[in-house]
């Protein structure tokens, strides 16, 4: 019941910065080069430059950003199948993250994004601010925007497309701060996701 | 051979004096008794005391602009009269109370008077009395002026080690490095027994302010006997090994919760066992945000400690929101089995509060999800309309057959 050991975070900063630094081996996404994404047969055509991250979220995730992904970040999950969670655990055992079912459905995507959100990041301020149906990947899906504060106490936006295609979810989410960075790249997000093809 | 000796044993005499130098015990009196009359307003004394309240006063600014801070004046107000009503109200008057939205069993105080409150806490207590004792106990480690005290007590541990690794850089033999990492274990072992002193020294306290409140100072043992309950709960449907309440680690921040429990019964008053616990009033004042804590804490995916919280909450009967948490935990879980269990809670909900719209969508998607499909569909209709503007609302009249939208 006592404030955290501030050397602890110290500590630990620096063991993730020193066993990332191999990892850092970004690549550049052109503009107008189809590519596929997250090892899946998801591609999308980006409309300008982007910066894919080296080191991807989860086994059927991959992350790609503008400026860095505490500023902008499009995730991409594609083909998450029955039993996964979205972003990999950091302990099966005692970190668990929510799974994607096989009797998931379209209108619980939402609650799996927050569910993942809060337990991996261990937030209690997320809001989901709207739910809409929307045609994605040319099937129906849903469009969801939500709020949430990280523990670096920035409230961050995120809007995310998402369908389940036989039985296995694709999503494709983009997360900025709500001051200035959300807005700023929604268009070059929107664009993105809506030139993904299956 | 024998100067090396010599060495070894003028250095364990160092280590012991220093140790004990560090680790400033009070003797253990054998009721708790409460410090002198509040003396009025108080002002850090000293560079040491001045700067650490420097420090929390621009930590304080950055809090009370935070937006993870609760601002429900209602629910302040609330927390500030169990504080009162624990330590007095004289004590408790410049005291700032921030509630923050986490999920997590915690409380703090800082030196310069602010409390800080995670909504996770409102889960672990059920009413007054168990929430006095936690407050009790913030606040007198804030008495107490712990924060100063450990400050020094690190800072002279480390400033020691700081001089001793020089010495014994120049020192003529190898005994002395062998001997200086003794007496690193040995500071650095003392820090962390200074800060479960304290601990324990805060618990005496917050024992003291309960016998001398309204409250019913057993509160403050059930509380710890309910931290450990939901510890093994989140343990066992983990499948982990249920965690030991009894050993002391090296580095550890707190003593054993089954201490704290065990020295926390014995000091409570026995006569005012019969005193009234505020269950009532606990569950009042927390009614507007219960449902927004526990749907905080289902999300932490922690099955068995959400669980045992809400059946520990549910203790003191059943209500509309305990069950749709539940059935959302049973839903959101996800596992065949659940579905059945889900929707039995759901509609315990539904009995209760026929109006809780959250427990008939939670319904009616437990009920498509088993293949009840035509009754999982009357379910979300009544959502619909009962919530017509929700959102996700679009999304749940496409899963009811076109026509019969309300």
């Amino acid at each position: 019941m006592t404030p955290r050991l501030p050397h602890r975070v110290i500590v630990a900063a620096l063991s993730i910065a020193l066993v990332a630094m191999p990892a850092l081996a970004h690549k550049l996404r052109e503009k107008g080069v189809a590519v596929t994404v997250a090892d899946s047969s998801l591609t999308v055509t980006p409309t300008r430059d982007w910066n894919r991250l080296g080191q991807s979220p989860g086994k059927h995730a991959e992350t790609w950003t503008l400026d860095g992904e505490q500023l902008d970040d499009v995730t991409f999950y594609a083909g998450i199948a029955p039993g996964e969670p979205l972003v990999k655990e950091r302990s099966k055992k005692r970190d668990p993250l929510p799974k994607f079912t096989a009797t998931t459905q379209i209108v619980e995507i939402p609650e799996l994004l927050e569910g993942t959100y809060r337990t991996y990041k261990s937030i209690g301020a997320f809001t989901l601010v709207s739910t809409d149906p929307v045609k994605f990947l040319g099937h129906d899906g849903v469009l969801f925007t939500y709020d949430y504060t990280d523990e670096d106490l920035l409230t961050r936006r995120g809007e995310a497309r998402a369908t389940i295609v036989d039985g296995k979810l694709y999503m494709i989410t983009f997360d900025a701060p709500r001051l200035y960075y959300f807005d700023r790249f929604l268009g070059d997000a929107r664009a993105l996701s809506g030139s993904a093809t299956l | 051979m024998t100067a090396m000796k010599t060495t070894a044993i003028r250095w364990a005499v160092i280590v012991g004096t220093i140790a004990a130098a560090i680790t400033p015990i009070a003797a253990r009196a054998t009721d708790p008794v409460l410090p002198p009359p509040y003396a009025g307003v108080y002002q850090p004394q000293g560079v040491d005391e001045i700067g650490l309240w420097h420090d929390d006063d621009d930590d304080e600014h950055a809090l009370a602009a935070s937006p993870l801070v609760i601002r429900d004046e209602k629910l302040t107000a609330y927390v500030k009269r169990v504080l009162c009503d624990t330590v007095g109200d004289d004590r408790c008057a410049p005291i700032r109370i921030y509630i923050i939205r986490e999920p997590a069993f915690n409380a703090s105080m800082s030196p310069n008077g602010t409390m800080r409150v995670l909504s996770g806490l409102f889960l672990r207590v059920r009413n007054d009395s168990e929430f006095g004792a936690v407050l009790g106990h913030e606040f007198g480690h804030f008495e107490s002026r712990h924060t100063l005290a450990a400050f020094k007590g690190r800072r002279s541990g480390t400033d020691l080690l700081a001089w001793t690794a020089l010495l014994a850089s120049v020192a003529p033999s190898y005994g002395m490095a062998r001997s200086y990492d003794d007496l690193r274990y040995s500071v650095y072992g003392s820090i962390f027994r200074h800060g479960r002193d304290q601990e324990r020294e805060a618990d005496r306290l917050g024992i003291a302010y309960l016998n001398h409140s309204h409250f019913r100072p057993q509160s403050a043992s059930v509380m710890w006997h309910t931290v450990m309950a939901e510890a093994e709960a989140s343990a066992r449907a983990k499948g982990l090994k249920k965690p030991n309440f009894k050993t002391i680690a090296f580095t550890a921040s707190h003593p054993p919760e089954a201490e704290r429990a065990h020295y926390l019964a014995a000091l409570a008053a026995p006569d005012d066992a019969g005193r009234a616990d505020g269950a009532d009033r606990y569950r009042a004042a927390l009614a507007p945000w219960m449902p927004v804590f526990l749907d905080d804490q289902i999300k932490l995916n922690d099955f068995g400690g959400s669980d045992y919280l809400i059946e520990n909450l549910a203790e003191t009967g059943w209500t509309a929101p305990l069950w749709l948490a539940r059935g959302d935990l049973y839903r959101t879980r996800g596992a065949q089995r659940d579905y059945a269990n889900a929707a039995t809670f759901y509609a315990n909900a539904i009995d209760l509060d026929p109006t809780l719209a959250p427990a008939f969508r939670g319904l009616g998607l437990t009920l498509v999800k088993t293949g009840r499909t035509t009754e999982g569909q009357d379910a979300l209709r009544r959502y619909l309309a009962l919530s017509p503007t929700a959102p996700g609302a679009k999304l749940v009249r496409m899963m009811v057959p076109q026509g019969t939208n309300p």
